[in-house]
């Protein structure tokens, strides 16, 4: 039944430029329909495109758990942050200020002398839910709104080093922070024990590996939120498109040579929808869910379905999200191959983790299936998810509000959400729209940050050509996209 | 008078055997041993390496030197030369609950 619709209505793709450029290499460019090849008589011979084949490593390893120790505190976290950064920003604190700007430490601060100060900021936040002050307000508790973002008026800025804290007033822009960024401040200590700030820096993007010229055209897809087990039929209808036109059985021959470019296809995250996670099993008596099935076991078959079809013709890695049943806390482990029995006999399936690592052709992908800017959204003004996306890259952190407002396992020795080297695309998954955009650091580095949108909501995925480093939308709209995001409302509280 | 009678309430004596010494031997000497340690909790009461609850006293070392803090390489001789025994692997606090 879905075969008779994509060729009924073939021209459901819709590829949506950026903006007008000369010069540029996009995926559209390729899939220009040739004249003739779809409604004439068939040939003899057949049109075979060889995928492109590209030259890939992982590098994830720093985001795999070996021993699960649950006995530490999180101090240690904010401890090796703090030790990791303060070199990088004492350096670059002597760039923006001079060489001669005094750094110091909270305990040696002196009354009214301009210095430099690094630390991490702690954002005092009067909304921010607390469950000890649930706890002590359980005789008169009033049932609170559900919030969107927990700023108000009254959020302080604090900043943290090894030993001390002290609270920051002056040109310094509080909402926009979150708690666990690691900045320099400079300015002077007043007569009320308050920190002045006259300025502030970040990190500042990390040196960046120089990126080997590709002589062709290449392309990775990326897809978010895929929404398996959700309510919206529709969305499979493109889901079944997005299928089909990557692994060549749709179109006509320019389009199929156009997909033989697709050399990757990264799902990042969200694979399931959030209403496979149902609480009835923890509400309600277990003598009445027990014969029940759990909403994910049904979705995690369909999905199998869909990737077996993927990875037979190309190679597929496969994050976790939010939603998908893996560990909560970040960094999520890949899904267990047991959970695909098709499509795990393929060497083409890589269950990865998240947040994800690796070169493609060279090109240093980065990036997450998008907790950590969703919960900077929560936690500041930003709402922007590029905005954010290109905060968290110049403060080299990918997720600062782990573990304050965002789970996150107990690491000692190193925070692997510091960005150490500076990749070449740097994305996040599950944004309300598609967004991307090309920024240069100081150093001359060149990212392509992408907000890779909500499959199951926007209908769109998204392509990055690895030799220009562009990205474009490819959206299969199908009829009722306005529907689904009703559904899709009112199950996301 | 008879023979001494005893009621079952009379009180004995509490008789103490001296402990056999074996212990003492296999250990260094106690000034030793308490100097060891005094060391070591200094080690744990530095602020410079980080917090020490949770991880052992080497695995705080090594990320020490892996930041560059120079911590003291008597700790590490002295964490490496002592056994297993918790008094001397994990730090001051170890005992208490989290």
């Amino acid at each position: 039944m879905i075969i008779n619709k994509i060729q009924i209505k073939p021209l459901n793709l819709v590829y949506i430029p950026i903006t007008e450029r000369l010069n540029t290499t996009m995926f559209s460019d390729f899939t220009t329909q040739k004249e003739g090849t779809l409604m004439g008589q068939p040939s003899a011979d057949c049109p075979v495109f060889d995928r492109v084949q590209p030259t890939y490593s992982g590098y994830s390893e720093r985001f795999k758990l070996g021993d699960r120790s649950f006995n530490r505190q999180y101090a240690h976290i904010y401890a090796v942050r703090l030790m990791q950064m303060r070199d990088i920003l004492t350096a670059r604190a002597k760039q923006t200020w001079g060489e001669k700007v005094p750094v110091r430490r909270l305990c040696d601060l002196q009354m009214g002398e301009q210095c430099c100060i690094v630390g991490t900021i702690f954002k005092h936040m009067e909304l921010q839910p607390s469950i000890l002050k649930e706890i002590s307000e359980e005789h008169n508790l009033l049932p609170q709104p559900p919030r969107s973002k927990f700023i108000s008026a009254s959020d302080e800025l604090i900043l943290e080093d090894e030993l001390q804290r002290i609270k920051l007033e002056g040109n310094i822009d509080t909402p926009k922070f979150v708690t666990g960024s690691v900045i320099a401040v400079f300015g002077a200590e007043k007569n009320d024990g308050k920190f002045t700030v006259d300025g502030f820096c970040v990190a500042e993007l990390p040196p960046q590996a120089p990126r080997q010229p590709l002589s062709s055209d290449r392309f990775v897809l990326l897809a978010s939120g895929l929404g398996l087990g959700g309510s919206g039929a529709d969305s499979l209808l493109g889901l079944q498109l997005l299928v089909d036109l990557v692994t060549g059985q749709l179109g006509d021959l320019g389009e199929q040579s156009g997909a033989s470019r697709i050399s990757r296809v990264l799902l990042a995250g969200n694979l399931l929808s959030h209403s496979t996670q149902d609480k009835d099993s923890f509400n309600k008596a277990k003598y009445l869910t027990k014969k029940t099935q759990a909403g994910s076991v049904e979705a995690i078959r369909m999905l199998d379905e869909l990737l077996v079809q993927l990875v037979a013709s190309v190679p597929v890695d496969v994050m976790p999200g939010q939603y998908d049943p893996t560990n909560y806390t970040l960094p999520q482990q890949p899904l267990h191959r047991c959970m695909f029995p098709l499509s795990t006999v393929y060497p083409t399936l890589k269950l990865a983790s998240n947040p994800y690592q690796a070169d493609v052709d060279g090109v240093r992908f980065l990036g997450t299936a998008g907790q950590n800017v969703g919960d900077i959204v929560k936690y500041s003004s930003m709402d922007d998810h590029l905005e954010i996306l290109e905060g968290t890259l110049r403060l080299r952190h990918m997720a600062p509000t782990a573990p304050d407002t965002l789970g996150c396992y107990p690491f000692y020795q190193k925070d692997p959400f510091i960005l150490e080297d500076c990749p070449h695309v740097y994305f996040s998954g599950n944004a309300p729209t598609f967004q991307s955009k090309r920024i240069t650091g100081p150093d001359g580095q060149e990212v392509l940050l992408v907000a890779v949108p909500d499959f199951s909501r926007t209908q769109t995925a998204c392509l990055v050509n690895l030799r220009t480093l562009e990205c474009e939308p490819i959206r299969f709209s199908s009829f009722t996209a306005e529907d689904d995001e009703d559904n899709e409302m009112n199950i996301s509280h | 008078m008879g023979p001494k009678r005893r009621l079952i309430t009379d009180t004995f004596k509490v008789v103490k055997r001296a402990k056999k010494e074996e212990k003492q031997d296999k250990e260094p000497a106690a000034p030793e041993k308490e100097k060891d340690l005094l060391e070591l909790q200094q080690f744990d009461l530095d602020w410079r390496y980080g917090p020490c609850t949770g991880i052992s006293r080497l695995q705080r070392w090594e990320r020490a030197e892996l930041y560059g803090l120079k911590p003291p390489q008597t700790v590490r001789d002295l964490l490496r030369r002592s056994g297993e025994e918790t008094d001397y692997t994990h730090c001051l606090w170890h005992d208490y609950p989290l």
